[in-house]
């Protein structure tokens, strides 16, 4: 048998049962490239270990777009100097399996604005954005589409270090078939965070009868001054929603078209236009224009 | 002038509690009919009945829409016939844009697809009627709008939609009075360029001197309480309802 | 920086006088095989409940300790005496109780809240439960209220509580659920029979008196068919240098159409590790609705079950958990949606002052057989001062589209605003932070009868204290 490793661990451990705590995985044998990512499209298809730096005051808006034939691992270190501003745009679109660790570091009022979409596969994700300066920002759009035996493990930890520092993490997706998916957010305030705001939400909407989706929405708070929240919800189309979308016309198939697709919308129009091309191949929608 | 739509005998309940005991009304193509009645009387239950909501439940008599029962029929296929609700509080859709949401519906309803830029013609041009920013068309569909921005944007797809009838579900309430122009204006707009059909749910007299009222049909507690002419709908609101029934 | 006021942590004058109990009358302490049987000697146990517990036994000690949640180091239990023989049999007459322990009831007021509004009353007094008593009208309906070792006893309950007990939280369930069901005392069963409403609730009140001591009582509570019942439920000690342990369980069935509401306020001293198992098993169109205030123990896991296992089964709980000074308390509630169209709502509050340490952890399992299931999870957090610690950790696991599942929590203090709004209608800085907490309590005091909801505003005790002094 051969051995597995513990990813996405949850920070806090909770009841067992529920299967949350840990994803497993085999580890990837294998030398990665490295790779320093400075502008445009950089696409992965085998083990990298990437970086993304930007000096004192400097921007970087930058993609990759991971499409692996194969199981690999993807390491991303994100350094962000102070007053820098960094734009990742990362776009999972594999046929294997993909382990993907993401860590970042943003300085005193510097900024990371993380898009992340996952067009299927079977992707374990784990992130780690320390806000360590003052007035350190995160905003992060991620996005997931999952059909079949599709599975996502996320886990994402906000950690607020910095005075004043802000952190938005927004998940919208569509699960059809019987995919799998846990998405475990954790916004974590350390003593000395004062001031500092985090927030978190996930919307899913469910539309095969056979799929799994877990969430667990963590606030950890050693602070008294900071304001924190997290909403979820999951489920079908609301009635009201299905009825006024009837009544201009819509027919069941449309709607859920509709639906689904606007539920991707925050996330694909954070990319640029030739990854937007990209995406609606990927995901076989025509070109919105035609 | 030829019947466009025919109630009878309705019964509505909802939650098993029966709404609407047995109201019947007949419409003609072309004409402008007001429903009124107290809060409560059933107005807004008849009018999404109409419509085909699943929420109100048909216990008994039947919907003929130009000729044909469509009492049993989802609220899309009304739509496809040409039914069209203007909504008291019209929903929220994150993640589609006005004017994404108003093409796709317009595919829906005439089977083909407009060109993008004939379809933002039109949009552009009934937004400038509605006193609209253009900005709104790209906004998500009703997400954040005011409750007048939500009303316009009613109207808005009134004028792009083309219903051969419409029912107005107090698209007039919360509005100020520059705003009930603006809607009258957008009425007014519908009528003359389609020769479309209403069904105005109102209390509001400013919307009604702006149409020719052919009908008004007065509900109370669930039943057809009187019906008459235009003029009894400005009876009613310069009287009160006690006034006009029996 | 603004000054910081003071919001005082819950009185326990009330609750810290104690009596001296026998040394005579203790088991030793620790768990071994000849413990249990003495056990089952004292409580002349059947010969199903002698073999459960060995078993019981036998499962705990193979049975792994929790790895998440409070850390519970400072737990021995070898240390703790598991049993201690009451000083007197049961009673059904307040006068007969023996003098120091009806003082200490009399002190908390369990007879005069019985006078006034409860239906019935049982009170345990370490390991037994020294008094019972169910008013005529209530038993004369065919409700039944006792302790459970009399109905185990008794021909009409014997089978009934065979087939119900450790059935909805079996011995495998945990290690303390193991260590429950070897070392059980006292507790009460209650059984209301179908289409019997009963308007006034029943109380049961666990006190424990001696010290380094375990109060293990089980509750099993059956609702037949279209019958209601409201059972409180209080617990308290006083405070001794050793630990004490409270693993007690709670099974609760509700039939198809019966309501339940189970309250509880618990305030047990600050060196009580409460790891208490409640559950609830809920049938078609039954209800079952909890009310929970956590104050005391020094750390608690209390996250009370409930399985909605009939079409349109309702869950409904709502808590606040007030941890202050040298508390870990970890609280939440569990739901397993399984069966259609079932419900459940959860709103929690919880407050952290002075280094407490307080974690709201849920678990909400829409399974495959649940369509239409809807449920709503709601937390908020206040946090007192910058010591202190407030963890949420929810889980929702959905395993059906056709449910609608909505999950919303906030963490944060007191605005200032609201200080500067109360303070601009003339209430002192003192009295805002006051009202404040109080109303954010609100959502439980509100669920509870008058009386409970003063006797909960007294335990968080809002006596300001100006810190400018």
């Amino acid at each position: 048998m051969m051995e597995t490793v513990k990813l996405n661990k949850l920070p806090v451990p909770t009841f067992s049962h529920l299967g949350v705590n840990y994803a497993e995985r085999r580890p990837i044998e294998g030398e990665a490239r490295t790779i320093a990512i400075e502008s445009g499209i950089t696409d992965i298809s085998e083990s990298s270990r990437c970086t993304v730096r930007a000096e004192r005051g400097g921007r970087k808006s930058v993609t990759q777009y991971i499409g692996a034939g194969s199981d690999i691992t993807v390491d991303t270190d994100i350094m962000i100097g102070d007053g820098a501003c960094v734009t990742l745009v990362q776009v999972f679109d594999s046929r294997a399996a993909v382990v993907s660790r993401l860590n970042a570091k943003i300085a005193d009022n510097a900024q990371l604005d993380l898009v992340q979409l996952y067009i299927g596969g079977d992707t374990v994700s784990d992130n780690k954005a320390e806000l360590a300066g003052f007035r350190a920002g995160l905003k992060s759009d991620i996005a997931y589409t999952l059909s079949g035996s599709d599975k996502l493990d996320i886990n994402f930890v906000a950690e607020h270090s910095g005075r004043k520092s802000v952190s938005a993490i927004n998940v919208g997706g569509v699960m059809n078939g019987s995919a799998d998916k846990v998405f475990k957010g954790t916004i974590d305030f350390k003593n000395g965070a004062s001031g500092a705001k985090g927030t978190e939400s996930e919307d899913v909407l469910l539309i095969g009868e056979d799929v799994r989706s877990r969430t667990v929405p963590v606030i950890l708070c050693s602070e008294e001054d900071v304001e924190g929240s997290h909403g979820a919800t999951a489920g079908r189309i609301g009635d009201d929603k299905i009825f006024y979308m009837r009544s201009r016309g819509f027919s069941e198939e449309e709607i859920t078209r509709l639906m689904s697709r606007a539920k991707l919308a925050h996330v694909i129009n954070r990319s640029d236009e030739e990854t937007k091309r990209r995406i609606y191949g990927a995901l076989g929608w025509g070109d919105e224009d035609e | 002038m030829s019947e466009l739509l025919r109630i009878e005998d309705l019964c509505v309940s909802a939650e098993d509690k029966e709404l609407l005991h047995g109201v019947s009304l007949t419409v003609g193509s072309g004409e402008t009919h007001v429903l009124m009645g107290h809060n409560g009387a059933g107005k807004s239950t008849l009018g999404c009945t109409i419509m085909g909501s699943p929420e109100y439940k048909i216990t008994s008599g039947r919907i003929l829409f130009d000729g044909e029962d469509i009492t049993h029929e989802t609220a899309d296929k009304r739509a496809k016939r040409g039914i069209f609700l203007s909504f008291q509080n019209p929903v929220e859709i994150p993640g589609v844009t006005l004017s994404e949401f108003l093409r796709n519906a317009l595919e829906q309803l005439t089977g083909k697809r407009t060109k993008l830029w004939e379809f933002k013609k039109q949009l552009g041009a009934a937004m400038e009627a509605l006193d609209m920013d253009k900005s709104y068309a790209d906004r998500e569909l009703n997400v954040g709008f005011s409750g007048g921005e939500k009303k316009k944007a009613e109207i808005l797809q009134l004028l792009i939609l083309k219903p051969k009838l419409a029912i107005l579900d107090e698209t007039d309430s919360g509005l100020d009075v520059d705003a009930v122009k603006t809607v009258s204006k957008g009425i007014d707009e519908y009528r003359k360029s389609t020769g479309g059909t209403l069904l105005i749910i109102t209390h509001n007299a400013a919307i009604l001197e702006a149409l020719s009222v052919e009908k008004t049909h007065i509900l109370s507690d669930g039943r057809n309480a009187r019906d008459g002419d235009g003029q009894l709908a400005f009876d009613v609101l310069k009287n009160g309802f006690t006034e006009v029934l029996p | 920086m603004s000054q910081k006021t003071q919001i005082s942590d819950v009185d326990r004058s009330l609750y810290d006088f104690r009596f001296d109990e026998d040394e005579r009358d203790r088991l030793s302490s620790g768990i071994s095989p000849d413990i249990i049987t003495e056990i089952s000697d004292e409580k002349n146990d059947p010969e199903w409940m002698r073999e459960f517990r060995l078993r019981c036994l036998d499962i705990y000690e193979n049975t792994e300790m929790v790895k998440w949640g409070a850390p519970i180091d400072g737990l021995d239990v070898s240390k703790i005496v598991t049993y201690i023989r009451p000083k007197s049999r049961m009673n059904t007459d307040w006068d007969s109780v023996p003098e120091s322990v009806k003082e200490t009831f009399e002190r908390l007021g369990i007879p005069q809240a019985e006078r006034e509004s409860l239906a019935g009353v049982g009170a345990q007094y370490d390991s037994e439960l020294v008094y019972h008593n169910v008013r005529s009208e209530a038993a004369k309906s065919g409700v039944v209220y006792t302790d459970l070792e009399s109905a185990m006893h008794d021909e009409r309950y014997a089978g009934i509580i065979r087939t119900h007990f450790m059935k909805l939280v079996p011995p495998t369930d945990h290690k303390f659920a193991a260590l429950h069901g070897a070392v059980w005392s006292g507790g009460s069963f209650v059984y209301v029979p179908e289409n019997v409403h009963l308007e006034i609730p029943l109380q049961s009140y666990f006190r424990l008196n001696a010290k380094g001591a375990g109060q293990f009582e089980h509750t099993l509570i059956i609702l037949e068919e279209n019958s209601s019942l409201h059972f409180i439920e209080g617990c308290s000690a006083p405070k001794y240098y050793e630990a004490g342990l409270h693993a007690g369980c709670v099974e609760l069935y509700v039939g198809k159409g019966a309501k339940l509401r189970y309250s509880t306020i618990e305030n047990w001293s600050k060196n009580m590790y409460n790891l208490n198992t409640k559950r609830a098993l809920v049938e078609e169109g039954g209800s079952v609705e909890w009310v929970s205030g956590s104050f005391g123990s020094h750390v608690s896991y209390l996250y009370p079950m409930s399985i909605l296992n009939g079409r349109g089964a309702r869950a409904e709980f709502t808590g606040i958990t007030f941890a202050g000074e040298g508390q870990d308390l970890d609280t939440g509630a569990k739901i397993v949606h399984n069966a259609p169209e079932t419900s459940s709502y959860i709103n929690t509050k919880s407050i952290s002052k002075s280094g407490g340490a307080s974690t709201f952890r849920s678990s909400v399992v829409i399974n495959k057989n649940a369509a239409g299931s809807k449920s709503s999870v709601n937390c908020e957090s206040l946090m007192l001062d910058n010591i202190s610690r407030s963890d949420t950790i929810p889980a929702i696991d959905i395993k059906t589209d056709k449910c609608d599942v909505g999950h919303e929590a906030k963490i944060g203090r007191i605005s200032d605003e609201a200080i500067f709004y109360l303070t601009s209608r003339g209430l002192s800085e003192e009295e805002a932070r006051a009202m404040i907490v109080r109303g954010f309590a609100d959502n439980v005091s509100k669920e509870l009868p008058l009386e409970y909801a003063v006797e909960m505003n007294n335990l968080i005790g809002l006596e300001m204290r100006g810190s400018a002094g």
